[in-house]
């Protein structure tokens, strides 16, 4: 599976979650979390949309004054 | 704040996100049927900051002031953030005279004990098939634990 594979929005959204395991790609997805950055290390800034509002909101400015608490996550 | 990803377990009724508006759609249910109080961000279809930040499914990261990385955990547990947290302040709030503040880094194994009934209750309400496929997937995970 290249890069090219993982670009794609059908990838990264997989259908079924015993195929995504079956391919082992749970595997490298933890991978991934390790070589995110550490401790330290300065945090990758994004401007994502409020779900509220749909205004969009940039990382570092609510990091700016005070730290940042990020939970990730969706139904289950 | 709470980062809406992917669908871990994509089901029948809460499927996996084909488009942006059937994320925010899902986003949207999310925060209603969890009541989630936090201002909720939705990432990119592609999910940007996801990929960014590690790609796991329920992942706790905490950015300090000024934005550099002071606490990842690959999996969520509020009590471990809460007292993090309360180090982080009163790290914040000085030390004694004549010293020198100097970071350091730890890493460590956690425990969880997940609620399977309710983890099972989730899956449903994703779909059936949500909970057939998680059933295969653990039987994955024993195959490859044994070789």
């Amino acid at each position: 599976m290249g890069e090219t594979d993982r670009d794609n929005p059908g990838w990264y959204n997989y259908a079924r979650f015993d195929d995504y395991v079956a391919a082992g790609v749970d595997a490298a997805d933890e991978a991934a979390f390790w070589v995110s950055p550490r401790a330290g290390q300065r945090a990758p800034d994004f401007t994502l949309p409020r779900l509220s509002d749909g205004t969009g909101v940039r990382l570092s400015d609510l990091w700016r004054s005070r730290p940042l608490v990020m939970e990730f996550g969706s139904f289950t | 704040m709470f980062i809406y990803a992917r669908e871990a377990h994509p089901g029948e009724n809460v499927p996996s996100h084909d488009s942006f508006e059937r994320k925010l759609a899902c986003a949207a249910l999310l925060r209603e049927e969890a009541g989630i109080g936090r201002d909720i961000l939705v990432d990119d279809l592609n999910g940007a900051a996801h990929r960014a930040y590690g790609l796991m499914p329920n992942m706790t990261w905490v950015i300090g002031r000024g934005g550099r990385v002071a606490y990842k955990a690959n999996w969520t547990s509020a009590m471990n953030v809460e007292a993090f947290l309360e180090r982080l302040l009163a790290a914040r709030g000085g030390h004694p005279a004549g010293t020198t503040r100097v970071m350091y880094e730890t890493q460590q194994i956690e425990f969880r004990y997940p609620d399977r009934k309710r983890f099972t209750e989730h899956l449903l309400r994703n779909g059936p098939r949500a909970v057939a496929e998680f059933e295969k997937a653990e039987q994955l995970w024993a195959e490859r634990a044994a070789t």
